[in-house]
């Protein structure tokens, strides 16, 4: 890759884990504009590109989205797909956006960091290869916590394969080698990103048990590895710091019914829980960025509408499996419109917080796409996205169906093109982010870079 | 003698200079008179008013202090590496190259400025040394290692937890291999090839995270089988996949977890030294337990007995002493300062050169009764270990993922020679697998896939060298012999394929291919006796039976074409042996349940056997596609490997203003475009270094198959389109110049212009630099750091170790165990 020595040199520059950098500045933004914030939903199981396409095409359109040819049409003067109505209100702000492909992550049933690290990804630690875009933005929008990973965890098979309701590894990746840590329970979470504002005692005590632990540390490090005890008290000066914000934390601690907070619970009510953890940790300024797994290749689901009673295991479904009255496309349906719903709950919950003369929405970006490509078992010839955009977002791409060329047609643009896009957008300067695939070479296709007609 | 003073340096640069203004904040500067003659005489004309390549000397006293050191860190840049004066121009006497070189360094070291200074410790620039003066006896130094903290390895780390558990025996086995499943290694090593594992690295934020969630999980699980015992609801993980229940907590911990009311500062004490004792591996001391004892008070204090227990366990965990080896030595210093390993040191110094585990029972003896103390005490010890085949075997990377995974008595050794060459970088390079004909899958998601496999068979390579000890270095770089395709042994193989014969003899004049079922109650006994009984009948529809028709039709094909067919079925579960043509070996019978044609695999059953066109590691597929790029060969890297591995050669970095492409042209071959656009003189001065020395292996392409012609993969030149899956693209052709040049063995026999890769490879093998460049890698491998000038004795002694014993790699281990660079070490300032 010939742009991998520009690509390090950038990446060095934010090498720090954000979470333990003692200097960092957050919670208030520099030069009086608020940080962008950007939240990642991605699915397992695929996401079929034929589902994405809005029903009004006209006739020449539907013909050129049949071949897969590129589209750019605007999206307010057209219907958007069933599943998708959930985002009704807010389709001057969405993007449809298809055609990128990611031969060059994982492919197959699942895939780990890859789509979000654009390298193949596997089980081993060693096939992390640098940092996951969403800690790439992390670092250029700086916070207390840095970055906040939630997930729901299969329990069926896939990555992340972690425990329900504990800690476990994610599908971000902190830098090479480093894999990340996601929440799986909303309750876990909570206790964790809101500890210092806690009123339960247990967790007070856990807390105060951790914060001397790294007192002790520090003190016991101080004169032995200089390196190891300013890390020790780099993690108790960010608690410090969490601790200034109470007064502005405390409003926003989630307010979860019991049933989120139980150790049993349906997924969607995981979902929703993990949401409003979610919203909690970025309008309280915690985090300016969060990953989130929704759901993953075992996953089984539980409390899905119309399937209130069945265990519908998401890797059957990818085989052609129906649940209940369902098919396996209506299950898919209804998996895809209860994501919707809780992409319009984030949207609209930020679309309603105050932050200078607009809202935290405009000051946010959204992403809800696959993490394993265009099907249940993916050749990576397309990630389908949905965008949500607010007004301040730096991509000309609100409220529009955009379909990129073909793969190997000249043009054709790639996942890694797509974040290259956002990391110099919101100032990363990297010449192109991601592995390069190969099997373009031959198509001639200039794979590297931004794509220009995104940046406005 | 100072590392610079050893180093071949020409001379540069420039012009004039005189004592200068001195500005008011900047410190006086003044050229001597000898070192303005040099830079007047050979630097000058280019780097006066000319100011070539940017760099300007004649005005040196008028710049600011930070202005004038960058650009002295350039002129020694050049030195260094004689870049300068270009060959073609008057070359400078080697003392008048000394003057300028010393000046330029003192002067940048006045101000500890020197950007060479402060590469010198890491990997890359192990050979900044030089070559010759470590081997020609001059330096008469006594060699030491600094006193350090060096952060230990993944591999021990991943041992001191299993120590931790005090688990022994198969669950240490099994353990071995699964990892525990709240446990993650927070120590990675770099990718690139060379000596990896250095003392340079410390830790810091990056590790802090890690080792916080390891010290919750390992401190819960030591907790645990006592927090049963006393019917703790929460005792039991809520997670199902965290399955692992100990059997007992050590009996301190239950005492505290176990007593009703808060513990007394005995069982906190004991509590305390049981937890040291299994994490540090030693006791606590009395200021040490002093601390601990308040804080494991005052945590229960609050969170009562489990939970203060805990916080104490967790902090010992978080020590840096877990994950540190201490070296720093003890006694009476000597007369050039040092002081040798304390014997608790020296056992652990051994275990780890050895292994990734701590000293045995024997060697922790040997060190507690003072028997580890004289150069004999250590070589008594390192032999034993040697010849143990039990305490450090192990698999030699479990990563690859293969299961049984390959393994050795001393995993450790056989890392060396993978660190030295690199070839376990294949599974980072990700091809397009229709290149190769669809042959090669990359790794992929569960799986290392071709290139796992291929690195696997490198090392039954390195095993197979290792193991008989002869000739390693020649026999790693030469030897044809190869292993393909071997998951049985040279017992099992040829067994396994006999009872197979037997049954085709018996029913290859049987009318199997019509009325299979009969057949199968006819020849019952054959058949139950030599394979499979599941799934003989025929009607079998399952993916991966043993069909009769299935396997007399793959016996026809084999036996009965009089090839001998390779143990594993195509047809078998998880079977991913499909890349021989990698090898240049035909493609397996029954691929994709096809048959046909004449040129099918041959098995070999007993390995290794002997291929043609093939010479070595370098010519091992494995160590071509770790050195390739994702669509084409890499003689650029080939070549720079040559150069700094075996010649023990330096490359300068290249400058951060170069992002060089290799220009399309559908007419030329990677060779010919690779010289056009590294002929310039700005390119040609490193490339010089690299290139004709990568050249010759271009006889063999990015996936490691030996050729005469290379496809001209361009679309003007495509001749066949194919589909992808069973057919594939076809382009034009032209003949690989396979010639070269091989310079720098310092041998005038030797260097000079080599035929191809086979004659490169011949001539390097006969190189004492070659030979020596490999003990000095062994050296950084078995220390920890770059070799400086005083190590010179130790080199020495393992070079001529190698040579008296016939070329024995345990014969150079145990020379440099028993150095002074591993016995003695040395503070700061001493």
């Amino acid at each position: 890759m010939t742009t991998r020595r520009d690509f390090m040199a950038t990446a060095a520059l934010g090498a720090t884990t954000l979470a333990l950098a003692p200097r960092a500045t957050w919670a208030k933004p520099t030069g009086g504009k608020p940080p962008m914030r950007f939240v990642f939903l991605h699915k397992g199981n695929g996401l079929f590109p034929s589902v994405m396409v809005p029903p009004s095409l006209g006739k020449d359109d539907a013909a050129t989205e049949a071949k897969k040819g590129p589209l750019n049409l605007d999206l307010t003067k057209h219907e958007l797909p069933e599943w998708m109505k959930p985002l009704a209100a807010h389709t001057s702000d969405l993007t449809i956006l298809q055609g990128l492909s990611g031969k060059m992550c994982t492919t197959g049933h699942h895939t780990w960091c890859s789509s979000l690290g654009v390298f193949k990804a596997n089980e081993r630690v060693s096939s992390i290869k640098w940092a996951t875009v969403d800690f790439e933005l992390a670092r250029l929008f700086p916070s207390p916590m840095g970055h906040v990973e939630l997930a729901c965890f299969p329990l069926g098979g896939g990555n992340a394969r972690g425990t329900l309701n504990g800690i476990a590894t994610g599908f971000s990746a902190r830098g090479p080698q480093q894999p990340n840590y996601a929440f799986g329970s909303p309750k876990l979470a909570v206790q964790e990103l809101f500890k210092s504002v806690s009123a339960d005692k247990e967790v007070q005590a856990k807390s105060q048990l951790g914060r001397t632990a790294l007192e002790f540390a520090a003190k016991r490090e101080a004169d032995k590895v200089p390196t190891y005890a300013s890390s020790l008290e780099a993690v108790r000066e960010r608690d410090r710091k969490v601790d200034a914000m109470a007064d502005a934390i405390r409003p926003h601690v989630p307010k979860l019914d019991a049933k989120y907070l139980a150790d049993e619970m349906t997924t969607v009510d995981r979902q929703r829980g993990h949401v409003e953890v979610l919203l909690a940790a970025l309008l309280s300024g915690l985090t300016n960025v969060v990953a989130f797994t929704v759901d993953e290749l075992g996953h089984e689901y539980t409390g899905l509408p119309g399937l209130e009673t069945e265990k519908v295991n998401l890797h059957d479904v990818g085989h052609g499996k129906g649940f209940g009255k369902l098919t396996a496309d209506e299950v898919r349906f209804a998996v895809r419109k209860q994501h919707m719903k809780l992409v319009d709950t984030i949207a609209a919950r930020l679309k309603a917080a105050p932050e200078g003369d607009g809202t935290v929405f405009d000051n946010t970006m959204i992403f809800y796409f696959p993490d394993n490509g265009e099907t249940h078992h993916s050749q990576g010839t397309e990630y389908p996205f949905v965008v949500l955009s607010g007004k301040n977002a730096k991509l000309d791409i609100r409220g529009k169906y955009i379909r990129l060329p073909n793969y190997g047609e000249p043009g054709h643009k790639t996942l890694g093109n797509w974040y290259t896009t956002l990391l110099n957008a919101h100032g990363n300067p990297v010449k192109h982010y991601g592995d390069l695939d190969p099997g373009l070479a031959r198509f001639g296709v200039d794979q590297t870079g931004p794509i220009k007609q995104f940046v406005g | 003698m100072s590392v610079w003073n050893c180093l071949p340096v020409v001379a540069l640069v420039a012009v004039g200079g005189v004592v200068g203004p001195i500005r008011a904040a900047d410190p006086p500067f003044a050229i001597p008179k000898d070192v303005q003659g040099v830079l007047t005489k050979y630097c000058a004309d280019c780097h006066g008013a000319k100011a070539s390549g940017g760099v300007r000397l004649d005005g040196l006293e008028t710049l600011k202090l930070n202005d004038r050191l960058d650009v002295l860190n350039k002129v020694q840049d050049q030195l260094f590496f004689g870049m300068m004066p270009p060959p073609k121009e008057d070359q400078p006497a080697a003392k008048e190259a000394k003057v300028l070189a010393d000046w330029v360094r003192a002067e940048l070291r006045q101000y500890k400025a020197s950007k060479l200074d402060d590469r010198l410790p890491y990997p890359d620039a192990g050979n900044y040394v030089d070559h010759t003066s470590l081997f020609d006896g001059s330096n008469t130094e006594k060699a030491f290692t600094p006193a350090r903290r060096w952060l230990v390895s993944p591999q021990i780390f991943d041992e001191r937890v299993l120590d931790v558990f005090g688990l022994e025996g198969k669950e240490r086995d099994n353990f071995r291999r699964s990892g525990f499943y709240g446990v993650t290694n927070p120590f990675v090593l770099p990718d690139h090839s060379g000596v990896r594992y250095y003392d340079l690295t410390h830790l810091d934020g990056s590790h802090l995270l890690v080792m916080l969630t390891n010290a919750e999980w390992i401190a819960g699980k030591q907790l645990q089988a006592a927090r049963v015992k006393v019917g703790d609801p929460k005792a039991t993980p809520a997670d199902p996949k965290d399955k692992w229940a100990p059997k007992t907590a050590p009996a301190a911990f239950e005492v505290v977890v176990t007593k009703k009311g808060a513990p007394t500062d005995d069982e906190i004490t004991a509590a305390v030294q049981t937890q040291f004792g299994l994490v540090l591996q030693r006791q606590a001391t009395d200021a040490e337990l002093g601390q601990y004892l308040t804080l494991t008070r005052d945590a229960i204090k609050l969170a009562g007995n489990t939970e203060g227990l805990r916080q104490m366990l967790k902090a010992v965990l978080l020590e840096s002493e877990f994950v540190y080896r201490l070296e720093f030595g003890e006694g009476k210093p000597d007369e050039a300062g040092r002081v040798p390993l304390s014997p608790r040191e020296a056992s652990y110094a051994i275990a780890f050169a050895l292994g990734d585990r701590g000293p045995d029972a024997q060697l922790l003896k040997a060190a507690g009764d003072g028997k580890l103390t004289t150069k004999a005490d250590y070589e008594r010890e390192v032999r034993r270990l040697l010849a143990d085949p039990a305490y450090f075997a192990g698999p030699v990377d479990k990563s690859l993922g293969f299961f049984p995974p390959t393994t050795a008595t001393h995993p450790r050794l056989v890392r060396f020679v993978r660190e030295f060459f690199g070839y376990p970088a294949a599974v980072k390079v990700f091809k397009d697998g229709k290149r190769a004909d669809g042959y090669y899958a990359n790794a992929d998601r569960g799986n290392t896939q071709t290139p796992g496999r291929l690195i696997d068979e490198a090392d039954r390579v390195v095993l197979w060298a290792m193991d008989r000890d002869q000739a390693v270095f020649e026999t790693l770089l030469t030897t044809d012999k190869y292993y393909v395709y071997h998951p049985h042994d040279n017992k099992q193989g040829p067994a396994q394929i006999d009872k197979w014969k037997a049954v085709y003899e018996a029913l290859k004049d049987t009318d199997w291919k019509r009325d299979p079922e009969q057949v199968a109650v006819d020849h019952a006994d054959v058949i139950k006796k030599y394979i499979d009984p599941k799934g003989t009948t025929g009607k079998s529809k399952a993916n991966h039976d043993n069909s009769i028709v299935r396997l007399m039709t793959h016996f026809e094909y084999t036996f009965g074409k009089g090839r001998t067919p390779f143990t594993v079925l195509p047809w078998a579960h998880g079977n991913h042996y499909w890349y021989s043509p990698l090898y240049n070996l035909p493609s397996m019978p029954g691929q994709g349940g096809k048959y046909g044609g004449d040129d099918l695999l041959d098995y070999q059953p007993v390995q290794p056997f002997a291929l043609p066109n093939r010479k070595g590691i370098l010519t091992h597929p494995a160590w071509l596609v770790a050195f390739s790029a994702n669509t084409a060969s890499d003689p650029i890297r080939r070549g720079k490997w040559i150069r700094e591995k075996l010649l023990a050669g330096v490359v300068p970095d290249v400058p951060i203003t170069v992002d060089a492409k290799v220009p399309d042209d559908p007419h030329k071959t990677l060779r010919e475009r690779v010289s056009a656009v590294t002929q310039s003189a700005a390119c040609v001065k490193c490339h010089s270094r690299m290139n004709a020395l990568g050249y010759p292996l271009e006889q063999f392409d990015d996936f490691g198959r030996f050729r005469t012609l290379e496809p001209l993969e361009h679309p003007d030149n495509l001749i066949k389109t194919g589909n992808g899956k069973s057919t594939f693209d076809v382009y034009k052709t032209k003949p690989i110049d396979p010639t070269g040049v091989l310079s720098g063995t310092g041998d005038a026999k030797l260097d000079g212009p080599v035929k191809d890769s086979f004659d490169l490879i011949d001539r390097l093998v006969k190189s004492d630099r070659v030979r020596q460049s490999i003990i000095r890698h062994a050296f950084r491998f078995f220390m920890g750091r770059n070799e400086l000038p005083s190590d010179s004795r130790t080199l020495i002694d393992a070079d001529q170790a190698y040579l008296k014993s016939g070329g024995s790699f345990n014969a150079v281990v145990v020379s440099l165990l028993t150095s002074d660079s591993f016995v003695y070490r040395k503070k700061p300032g001493s």
